[in-house]
């Protein structure tokens, strides 16, 4: 079982009578680069705080290295960077980095945190001081000072620009591939796919796909064939093997399909084609077709 | 928890407005309306009048500095700093801690102040046992103020924290007896302030300038308002702070 970072088990959380997360069973192993993916309000935020310690989920169990939330919190084996966690101003950033230290057992070296961060030349700024996206750095750096097995990151580029947001995703990255175990919820589709090992989408409160981000693309319609609409009937292309949906586009057809080879070579015996493009459908489409899905 | 127990220092030590406003209102207060007081009354009283109001707006200050506590935590709760605290491996009941030793802290520099002050315009002299008795007390004392401050800060936005707390400290020092002794109200308000804990606080600094131990009475009423205190802070800080 020590393979197992993270395990929900059948954990629901209500506010007020108002269902956020409605029966959540996941298990993260050791290593794993995860992303929770999901439009506000899936419930991302709170399997997060859930997984912290910091909700208790109505039913079902939470267990993060086999032990509760919060004794794998106070064994310093969790760092975090929250959403709606922010910092007191009368502090400077290097401060704000040794206290962090201070409170784990195994902590890296400040310089190494500071230069991870990006914040080696902000560390005497006063945290009231920092921008947005600074902010979000000095959150990232209080995240990782302690050198957690298991880093939780909500929505971490929110407020970041773009150069600060590929500086921060090639330091996750090299934080991950030094063995740590990473979970982050976003909305940025590009985000789950680009920097995921795996993807779990969350809707409404469910979790509605679980796979590596192509596996999601194609359990979720797969590629669009498109073509020039010449003489063809679209009642005809509809009725092609693996087509789910016809639309038209000027002179164009775009064919949705989740077997777009058996399309494309029946295509190509019966009536032929011109200009055909095949293109695999967006995380963004997959996304929505799976949440229209759940919603259904 | 050392470590944050530094960082909040520091903190602290960076605004000294806080420690600005309850040290300089208890030291001008004293220097004006001791002046006048003292300087009307006979020579036989005088000294006593001056220490009284010495301690009285000592208790002032330090009330004032422990019950501020409130506005900063309400603060900390809505920027989020409590949350990020909790979401590492420092327990809540030390950060909840941390705060209220931090609190009763801020209550002694306004006492080292007013008595300094006391003893360069009156020149109030006591042995060197009853001053530390006067400041260690006067610290002590403090703890139900600090936990009514938390109380205040867990529960409330810091829009309503601040109205709130400077009006339990402003009723509270007046219906005391802290800016006021009790024996000029009418004898069914002196009653009343027979049971407020700003009453028994000073009265600690009270008697321990004329040698005296504190009373039994008075130490059971502070105590009492200390676990009161205590479990409002508790409740507020389960029901508003910890989840949030």
């Amino acid at each position: 079982m020590t393979d197992i970072a993270i395990h929900l088990d059948g954990v629901t959380r209500n506010f007020g009578g108002v269902p956020a997360v409605r029966g959540i069973d996941l298990t993260i192993a050791r290593g794993e680069t995860i992303a929770l993916l999901g439009p506000n309000g899936a419930g991302k935020s709170t399997t997060i705080a859930m997984i912290l310690g910091l909700l208790a989920p109505d039913a079902g169990r939470v267990t993060v290295y086999g032990q509760t939330p919060d004794a794998a919190m106070r064994a310093g084996r969790v760092g975090s960077m929250l959403q709606d966690a922010g910092f007191v101003a009368n502090a400077t950033v290097r401060e704000l980095v040794e206290l962090a230290r201070a409170l784990y057992p195994k902590p890296l070296p400040t310089k190494d945190i500071l230069a991870t961060a990006g914040l080696t030349e902000l560390a005497g700024r006063r945290l009231d001081k920092l921008s947005g996206g600074e902010g979000q750095r000095a959150r990232f750096a209080f995240a990782l000072a302690g050198d957690p097995d298991l880093l939780l990151l909500d929505e971490p580029t929110a407020a970041m620009d773009v150069a600060s947001r590929q500086a921060f995703w090639a330091a996750m990255r090299r934080y991950a591939d030094a063995g740590h175990t990473v979970l982050f919820a976003t909305h940025y589709l590009a985000e789950a796919d680009e920097y995921a090992d795996r993807v779990v989408v969350i809707a409404a409160g469910r979790v509605v796909a679980d796979g590596p981000a192509a596996d999601i693309k194609k359990v979720a319609g797969g590629r669009t064939v498109s073509l020039r609409l010449d003489g063809h009937s679209p009642s005809d292309l509809a009725a092609l093997p693996g087509v789910r949906a016809v639309e038209l586009v000027g002179d164009r057809v775009h064919l949705r399909t989740d077997d777009a080879d058996a399309t494309v070579l029946t295509l190509a015996h019966g009536t032929g084609f011109r200009d055909l493009e095949v293109v695999s459908a967006g995380l963004d489409e997959a996304f929505l077709t799976l949440t229209a899905a759940t919603e259904a | 928890m050392l470590a944050y127990f530094r960082f909040e220092l520091r903190r602290l030590r960076r605004d000294p407005r806080l420690l600005l406003f309850a040290v300089l209102t208890p030291v001008v207060s004293y220097l004006v309306f001791s002046g006048v007081t003292v300087r009307a009354a006979d020579p036989a009283s005088a000294g006593i009048l001056a220490r009284a109001m010495m301690i009285g707006l000592a208790g002032y200050g330090a009330v004032f500095g422990a019950l501020s506590v409130g506005v900063s935590v309400s603060q900390e709760r809505s920027t989020g700093w409590l949350r990020q605290l909790r979401s590492t491996p420092l327990a809540p009941s030390r950060v909840v801690a941390v705060r209220a030793v931090l609190a009763t802290l801020t209550g002694i520099p306004p006492v080292v102040a007013v008595g300094l002050t006391g003893y360069l315009q009156h020149g109030v002299t006591l042995p060197i046992g009853a001053w530390a008795s006067v400041v260690g007390l006067l610290w002590l004392g403090t703890i139900p103020f600090a936990l009514l401050g938390l109380a205040i800060g867990y529960g409330l936005a810091p829009q309503v924290a601040q109205p709130v707390s400077f009006l339990c400290f402003f009723l509270l020092s007046v219906l005391g007896g802290l800016l006021v002794p009790i024996n000029a109200f009418p004898v069914l308000l002196q009653r009343f302030a027979d049971w407020l804990p700003t009453f028994r606080y000073a009265e600690l600094g009270w008697r321990a300038v004329a040698g005296d131990w504190p009373s039994l009475p008075g130490t059971a009423i502070l105590l009492g308002w200390a676990l009161v205190f205590a479990a409002a802070a508790a409740w507020t800080y389960r029901r508003f702070a910890a989840v949030r």
